[in-house]
């Protein structure tokens, strides 16, 4: 079953083409890798994929819902979006960040500390977000999707600023979705980076995908 | 004991004589009682005086010396200002209104001036713990200790230069406008406090020493970063 | 996640960032105090003058402040947060409530520490049964803290959102200033304070439809 499906899908805001007539197809178990310079539209196009912005021309599907219709709400919990800026309130630490998200997606406290530790980052559950350094705050992003276990994985720019061993968080929710039976996509400007990180990659020029 | 505790004590036993002091010394004719409301409201205020004045001298050693210590006294100083400002502000408007039947009067300059006061330095404590980290918060508030110093002689002189309810000052070159039993209580209360100030001055420096030398011991942030565990830590 | 649940949640993670910046007890009252100070250096020094619009100035800094209280920082959702929450499937009327709701709380903080001012530096003359009063006040805490939450939700992401939020909803919240200043003056008349309770009551209905009915279009347009 297609996780997603995107027929000539278009996306104007103003008066200004972002996405132009894009055809793309997500296969369940499959890791996609969407490659292109600064600007082409590639973090659009996921927010797209994660109907968060409605197509204003041509016609997709994400996990059986069609975009641009109330469907989506239904499906929007199994959907994992980590990008350019990880969502951290800066006034909670680490450990609260997880465990807020943990209570709105029903997900057991317990599990926080477990993903933490996963990840790395147990010795620094109890640090405020706002003074841990960049790579903290992404990796306890990562640590967010590893959490709420989302069928579609999303990754916008996932490896920029990480060490090695963070890429290895990465690769393992990657793994899992996979394993669920879902897909990945990771959008990226690197197109080497997605060499080991996807099964298939295209590229986006102009707002246009190319395969 | 440490050198802290014995000048808290002291400082408490001070406050305890300087009461009793109060509480046995000559009364106004006219305010009655209400009269010794005055052994505390004007050293309050005295209190406040010295504090945001120290608080400006820090703040210029600070620029110049650039150490902790400077920038500690600075803080400190100015936290124990503001309690007595809103202790001085606090008993004044009591002692207006058991005496003048108002609590407060815009006609009366030394109060504004004293209202003002307060709330510049209140800014001045909101600005250092919206500041970033100990070095930005040093930096920005001297310039704001040293510009808001300028407001304890307008204060202070306020009296002269406007028509007040206040009374002006008890103590002036000619001699001093009160009974002799009445001044010697004040002024030893402007003693007892200063005692208190410098004890609690001494008590807060510390007390932010230890906590800046805690901060300091803290892991970095980075230290705190392990590898990642997935084959030894299980999901749930 | 219940709706009631998910408006606890944000309400609770709200006051613990303001707990930790301390932006409303540090800055936003010390702040009203000033406001509340300015008036009288502004009038030629008039006792029975101010004594009669200290009340009236109580809420013009109640109103004016509560928008800053709604917009304050620590209560802020960058883009990154609003997707995160839109993709946990939370209802946006429920983040709309809990954001309300921990305004509220501290909204009435605010006029429970500038009433008291307001008393020591405009010596209103307070009729008997005031206390009274504080249902209708309370009511109109809620009130403000709804508008400037709607107003914040209207003005995410645009600059100069903390000037422009007021501007938009000042003129929403006049029926609870009218309200919660007149059921004071009412007082003296027997009963002269029920209509006024029901105008701020029913001006907070309205606004809780409002939000109920923008609550998702907003969170699009926010995109």
């Amino acid at each position: 079953m297609a996780i997603a499906r995107l027929d000539d899908i278009s996306l104007t805001i103003g008066s200004v083409p972002i996405l132009r007539r894009v055809e793309l197809e997500l296969s369940e178990g499959e890791r996609l890798g969407i490659a292109g310079p600064n600007g082409v539209g590639k973090t659009t196009l996921l927010m797209v994929l994660a109907s968060l912005l409605p197509p204003t021309g041509g016609q997709g599907s994400v996990l059986g819902a069609a975009l641009g219709t109330p469907d989506v709400l239904a499906i929007r919990p199994s959907i994992g979006l980590s990008g350019h800026d990880p969502a951290l309130y800066d006034q909670l630490t680490l450990a609260e960040n997880l465990d807020h998200v943990a209570r709105l997606a029903g997900v057991a406290s317990g599990a926080v500390d477990v993903v933490l530790d996963q990840v790395g980052l147990a010795e620094a559950a109890d640090r405020k977000a706002a003074a841990c350094s960049e790579g903290m705050r992404r990796r306890t992003d990562l640590a967010r999707l590893l959490l709420i276990r989302p069928r579609l994985v999303l990754l916008d720019e996932a490896h920029a600023g990480l060490d090695a061993d963070a890429r290895i968080i990465v690769d393992e929710i990657g793994r899992r979705a996979v394993a669920d039976g879902g897909a990945v996509v990771t959008v990226t400007h690197d197109a080497d980076a997605l060499r080991s990180q996807a099964d298939r990659v295209v590229t986006m020029t102009g707002g246009m995908v190319r395969s | 004991m440490t050198k802290i505790q014995v000048m808290l004590g002291l400082a408490a036993v001070a406050l305890a004589g300087g009461l009793v002091l109060a509480l046995n010394a000559p009364i106004d004719a006219l305010q009655g009682e209400f009269s010794r409301i005055m052994h505390l409201h004007v050293p309050a205020s005295w209190l406040a005086f010295l504090a945001f004045g120290v608080t400006a001298v820090a703040s210029i050693m600070w620029r110049i010396r650039r150490t902790r210590a400077w920038d500690r006294r600075a803080a400190a100083s100015a936290e124990i200002g503001v309690l007595f400002t809103a202790l001085s502000l606090a008993t004044g408007s009591l002692w207006g209104g058991a005496v003048w039947g108002t609590y407060w009067d815009w006609a009366d300059p030394r109060i504004a001036t004293t209202a003002l006061m307060f709330f510049v330095y209140l800014g001045y404590l909101a600005l250092r713990s919206a500041s970033p980290d100990a070095e930005s918060a040093a930096a920005r508030s001297s310039i704001l200790g040293i510009i808001a110093v300028v407001q304890v002689p307008l204060v202070y002189f306020s009296v002269n230069m406007f028509r007040s309810l206040h009374q002006g000052q008890s103590i002036r070159p000619d001699g001093a406008t009160m009974p002799g039993g009445m001044l010697v209580a004040m002024l030893v209360n402007v003693g007892v406090f200063t005692l208190v100030y410098f004890a609690l001055l001494a008590a807060r420096t510390d007390v932010m020493r230890q906590e800046e030398a805690a901060r300091a011991l803290e892991p970095a942030a980075g230290e705190a970063v392990r590898p990642p565990r997935f084959d030894e830590v299980p999901d749930v | 996640m219940s709706f009631w649940g998910q408006v606890i949640e944000f309400a609770r993670r709200d006051l613990v960032a303001e707990r930790r910046t301390g932006e409303v007890v540090a800055i936003v009252m010390p702040f009203g105090a000033v406001a509340l100070m300015t008036l009288p250096f502004a009038l030629t020094i008039d006792s029975a003058l101010l004594s009669r619009v200290g009340p009236a100035m109580f809420w013009v800094v109640s109103l004016l402040f509560a928008m800053q209280i709604a917009l304050r920082h620590s209560a802020a959702d960058r883009p990154e947060h609003r997707a995160m929450l839109s993709l946990l499937g939370i209802d946006p009327f429920a983040r709309l409530i809990g954001r309300a709701a921990s305004s509220s709380l501290l909204v009435g903080l605010f006029m429970a520490v500038m009433f008291p001012l307001m008393v020591v530096f405009y010596s209103p003359d307070l009729p008997p049964g005031w206390p009274s009063a504080l249902l209708p006040a309370a009511l109109a805490a809620l009130g403000l803290s709804l508008v400037g939450t709607l107003a914040a939700e209207v003005t995410a992401g645009l600059s100069g959102r903390t000037m422009l939020a007021p501007l938009i909803v000042a003129p929403l919240a006049i029926p609870l200033l009218v309200g919660g200043s007149q059921a004071l003056e009412s007082l003296p008349d027997n009963g002269g304070i029920l209509p006024w309770t029901l105008l701020v009551a029913a001006t907070d209905l309205a606004l809780a439809v409002a939000g109920a009915v923008v609550a998702r279009p907003l969170e699009e347009a926010a995109r």
